[in-house]
């Protein structure tokens, strides 16, 4: 159906694409990034050609009631065109970008090829959050959008910084998308469905609602790096700079607050929750603002801008400001993006990445200064830019609410001209400080590109105001008008707007009394801070497995068997005395008919006994392949073929592969020394237990050879109609298919703990 | 110990194809009589085993470089084995369902017969095989390369 296929196409093009590149990219690397900004170019087409409002509805598992549902709402097209379009802009500076990158850090251009397809797969994920109607559906994307972006933070693999902070983004955001799920859980078996509308539709104010609530504003709020889960973020700056302008400012973070949004009518229900999602809002502003003004390094500076920016956002949707949220998130995701990218170019032109070393950079990047100025005054929100409505609709919903939130507003929008100012300023103003080299006009034209649009949406405001309007629509599910106009008589959101610039003046101009100030409050994060907190837990979690290791692990090969014999023989032992199934046990008759069997149970006996007087490893590894081939013809008189098979192809096995390790070995039984062997009178007792136990359930076994025999006779009358001549087959295959799952896996896990045993032996 | 003689060399690689042969054997009349993918593997595996004894691990691996990455064929029969089980779901059936359903016709090719049991057993197969080949593979590795240095 055209309209079904016209919801799904951006979805079907950036998943497609992200197989393309990375299959073609592992044949020929430098095909990947055309291809890859093709791809992001058609997802783009495909998402402005999205019909408004249609919905895709597809059975998946009638069973359970999963349908994938997606529907190209107002909100979905807002942020879909926001993981396009910026992914586009990405792409293409990632092109330009990667292979410079790959030659400073010294590695071929075919390892690149990873990013591309990770980022169009990040693309993908983000699509598939965006569109989903199904709360299944959407876990699904949001945990994809955190694997995926564990791998693009710890793209540099080789470093362990990197790898670090891949692990904590992984454990901050993969943690609390725990409790999403948890949520999802709770919903579904309160509605008896997943699908969000119908959820949204029944949900009623209580206590319900409020607790699952408040699991999903943690998993959103870890998502957009809100305090105090917000450390991960400058921690992932070390990832290359396209996978901070893409994750960092349009696609990772800001699916945290889609969150929020997509479920708004739920937690409006709540003025409780509201009132915590508000104060950390405020809260994000004024530590992300604070330690952004303490920040040397331009990327980490970013990335608490970041932090405080999503702060605004938090404060608004918890105002219910959901329009203005909306318009927010779309402008921030264009400055954004554009100055981490030129923060990258910035990088790539000098090799410094911080701020006291650089400065003067306006006169030989004059194109890159003016589209990161565009951006930067966007930050600001200076007046002709987005950025002076996106504060304005802030301020307009602070000043609704009251004195001190609108305070706190211009306090936070204050330190953000500050540390716009810090970035700006200090890399392209001042003193010359460094080399410059020539870079490629792709690191320099997105971020001039995405500076023009960022100028052009605050001199047409309609477009970016529409899409908003028709975000917040589809959020609060009622109409949300948003009209964006310059006014010239003084209402509140433009006095405060006017207070901000003047104080954020006089900051700049002030600067050098107060820049100890923020430094010192990093200071203190850095030791008491939640990021701390968790490397603290990790270490203890890790001392506490190593140290129940040590308490629990029986190093003795001796005594590991005697513990499971001896515990094995205790609990049968307990059994027989408890409940004596005296008639069980009988002294019968020695048929004429078993007198083969008989003999190889004495042979195997004998052998048995030979194995425990050996004196030489061959002699030994005879004799007990000699028990094992005794017992399997056992199996073979008393009927079961195929017990009988495995028996003797296992014990050939062994047999062979212990006379290869022979080979190996020096010669010599080899005795462990003399205060680790156990004491002979322990070690009889364990023999003496272990035997009459084993003795009692043979005798138990032999003395009635067939056993209730219900359950196989089922199995024999079922295995015709799974198609199978064989019963033991079909029961392993199709009856206890599971189980055969379950051990296959088990010997999947053996052979991993045998290669890394031998891999770590020999590192040793 | 060795066990290398001009006999065993030569009866060792003799043997090497008809083992191999005999363990598909086995897996795809698994459905008809006795065996399974299980014995199938063991028995390809002694295969791979007695070569190792009749050469060596250094030479083994010489020969057989491919050695190294017989853990693929362990994670590929694991793989297949959770694919076999899981892929029902996507289409609503229970996990572990197995096609043809009881009742419907299975069709044949000599012994093999088209079903997802045997697609299942296949995977049994394959981390067996694989299992034992990589285990062999790393001892070989590790005393080859020893032995080499020695």
């Amino acid at each position: 159906m055209p309209e079904e296929f016209r919801v799904l196409a951006p979805l079907v093009v950036a998943a497609l694409g992200t197989a393309a590149v990375a299959v073609l990219g592992a044949v020929r690397p430098r095909l990947a990034p055309p291809l890859a900004v093709a791809t992001a170019a058609l997802a783009l087409s495909a998402t402005l050609l999205m019909p408004a409002g249609g919905q895709v509805d597809l059975p998946w598992a009638p069973t359970w009631g999963l349908r994938l549902t997606f529907a190209a709402d107002g909100l979905a097209r807002l942020y879909a065109l926001l993981a396009t379009g910026v992914g586009l802009a990405v792409l293409t500076y990632a092109a330009g970008y990667m292979p410079l990158h790959a030659a400073h850090e010294g590695y071929p251009l075919s390892r690149t090829v990873r990013l591309y397809s990770l980022i169009l797969l990040f693309m993908t994920a983000m699509l598939g959050l965006v569109l989903a109607q199904d709360l299944i559906v959407l876990i699904i994307f949001w945990d994809l959008t955190a694997i995926t972006s564990y791998y693009l933070i710890g793209y540099e693999r080789e470093q362990e910084a990197s790898r670090r902070a891949a692990l904590t983004a992984l454990l901050v955001t993969g943690i609390s998308a725990i409790l999403l799920i948890l949520a999802g859980v709770l919903l579904y078996t309160r509605f008896g469905t997943a699908q969000l509308p119908d959820i949204l539709a029944q949900v009623q104010a209580g206590p319900f609602v409020t607790a699952t609530g408040a699991l999903i504003a943690v998993a959103a709020l870890a998502k957009s790096a809100q305090v105090p889960l917000h450390f991960w973020l400058p921690q992932a700056m070390v990832a290359p700079t396209p996978v901070s302008a893409y994750l960092h400012s349009a696609a990772m973070v800001a699916a945290g607050v889609f969150l929020l949004g997509r479920v708004h009518p739920l937690l409006a229900l709540s003025p409780g929750l509201q009132n915590v999602l508000l104060a950390g809002g405020f809260a994000s502003m004024a530590i992300g603002g604070v330690l952004a003004l303490a920040q040397r390094e331009i990327k980490r500076l970013l990335a608490y801008s970041t932090i405080a920016q999503y702060g605004y956002v938090v404060v608004m949707l918890s105002l219910g400001a959901v329009e203005g949220a909306a318009y927010y998130i779309l402008a921030h995701a264009l400055i954004k993006s554009a100055l981490f990218m030129s923060a990258g170019a910035v990088t790539e032109a000098t090799g410094e990445t911080d701020l006291d070393r650089l400065g003067g950079l306006a006169r030989p990047l004059p194109l890159l200064a003016v589209g990161s100025g565009l951006a930067a005054a966007g930050l600001a929100a200076l007046p002709l830019t987005m950025g002076f409505f996106k504060d304005e609709v802030f301020f307009a919903a602070a000043s609704e609410r009251g004195g001190l939130v609108s305070v706190l507003a211009v306090a936070g929008a204050v330190l953000s001209f500050a540390y716009t100012w810090r970035f700006w300023g200090g890399i392209f103003t001042g003193r010359l400080r460094s080399q410059v080299q020539r870079i490629p006009a792709t690191l320099t034209l997105p971020v001039l590109v995405l500076g023009l649009l960022v100028m052009l949406g605050g001199i047409v405001p309609d477009p970016a105001a529409s899409l908003a309007a028709a975000a917040g629509e589809s959020m609060a599910e009622r109409a949300t008008p948003l009209e964006l106009a310059y006014h010239l008589d003084l209402h509140a959101p433009t006095l405060m707007a006017v207070i901000t610039w003047v104080l954020g003046i006089v900051a700049v101009l002030t600067a050098p009394r107060w820049t100890a100030a923020p430094r010192v409050v990093a200071r203190i994060g850095e030791r008491y801070g939640p990021d701390r907190g968790m490397f603290m837990g990790l270490v203890r979690l890790t001392t506490f497995s190593r140290r129940s290791r040590a308490f629990l692990e029986v190093r003795n090969l001796q005594w590991r068997i005697a513990t499971v014999l001896v515990a094995a023989a205790l609990v049968v032992g307990a059994t027989i005395v408890l409940a004596p199934p005296w008639p069980t046990f009988r002294v019968g008759r020695l048929p004429t008919s078993d007198w083969p069997l008989f003999l190889f149970l004495l042979l195997a006996a004998l052998s048995a006994l030979v194995a425990t007087r050996s004196a030489g490893r061959l002699i030994l590894v005879l004799a007990l392949s000699a028990v094992g081939y005794s017992l399997a013809a056992v199996f073979t008189f008393i009927g079961a073929p195929d017990v009988a098979l495995v028996a003797l192809l296992i014990e050939t096995m062994m047999t062979l592969l212990l006379l290869a390790v022979l080979g190996l070995l020096p010669i010599g039984l080899a005795r462990a020394p003399a205060e680790h062997e156990p004491h002979p009178g322990r070690r009889r007792a364990v023999g003496f237990i272990t035997t009459a136990f084993v003795f009692v359930i043979c005798w138990g076994v032999l003395s009635w050879p067939a056993p209730d025999a219900v359950m196989a006779r089922a199995h024999l009358e079922l295995a015709p109609a799974a198609h199978a001549a064989d019963v033991v087959t079909a029961i392993l295959a199709d009856f206890r298919g599971l189980d055969t799952l379950g051990e296959i896996t088990v010997i999947a896990i053996a052979l991993l703990g045998a290669l890394t045993f031998f891999v770590s032996r020999r590192s040793a | 110990m060795s066990m290398s003689t001009i006999l065993t060399r030569t009866i060792t690689r003799l043997i090497f194809l008809p083992t191999l042969v005999t363990a598909v054997a086995v897996l795809v009349k698994g459905y008809a009589g006795a065996g399974d993918g299980f014995s199938a593997g063991v028995i390809a595996g002694t295969g791979v085993v007695i070569q190792f004894l009749a050469f060596g691990p250094r030479e083994l691996v010489a020969r057989y470089p491919s050695l190294r990455r017989a853990p693929l064929l362990a994670w590929s029969g694991l793989l297949l084995g959770l694919v076999t089980a899981f892929a029902p779901v996507i289409w609503g059936d229970p996990i572990m369902t197995l096609y043809p359903r009881p009742g419907e016709d299975v069709p044949h090719l000599g012994l093999l017969a088209f079903h997802t049991a045997v697609l299942f057993d296949a995977a049994v197969f394959l981390l067996v095989f694989g299992f034992i080949v990589s285990v062999l593979g790393t001892i070989g590795n590790r005393y080859g390369s020893e032995g080499a240095d020695s």
